[in-house]
């Protein structure tokens, strides 16, 4: 299972808490580090579904790499 | 220039916002949808006031457009 890392423009806890309900849906396990602004999500789908899924909540998001 | 159902307006509760910034970018996300004409979130109230083209949307519609965003929103029975 690869752990991917992401960007995500959160400022919040209604942010965070906007990422949390989303991934939710999708059923992958994950890691929200506020302060840092960061997402790590542990999962074997495409980047580019998690992507999508992340961008769903309307903020900017990158996607940085393989932990 | 009006769709087949005309316009119409209706307050949605919103639940999960904490700032200003979740405000914005529910304005931006849903003010950006076709059908959308103008939108309102009131961190205060928690809720968001939408008037769009009932050729597009309905109230239940809206709100799990919200929903899809990651906030809890539901539409009320009766405008």
């Amino acid at each position: 299972m690869a752990t991917h890392e992401f960007f995500v423009d959160m400022t919040c806890e209604g942010c965070s808490g906007a990422v949390t309900r989303v991934l939710k849906k999708i059923d992958v396990k994950f890691d929200i580090d506020l302060p840092n602004k960061k997402v790590f999500i542990e999962s074997d789908k495409d980047t580019e579904v998690l992507l999508e899924t992340l961008k769903k909540t309307g903020k900017t998001v990158t996607y940085i790499g393989p932990k | 220039m009006m769709g087949r159902g005309g316009l119409s307006s209706v307050t949605l509760c919103v639940d999960g916002m904490t700032c200003g910034s979740c405000v914005q970018t529910i304005e931006k996300q849903i003010g950006g949808l076709p059908g959308v004409i103008h939108i309102e979130v009131s961190l205060e109230h928690k809720n968001a006031t939408v008037i769009f083209d009932q050729a597009h949307h309905t109230p239940k519609s809206l709100a799990e457009a919200i929903e899809d965003m990651g906030f809890e929103s539901s539409a009320p029975n009766t405008t």
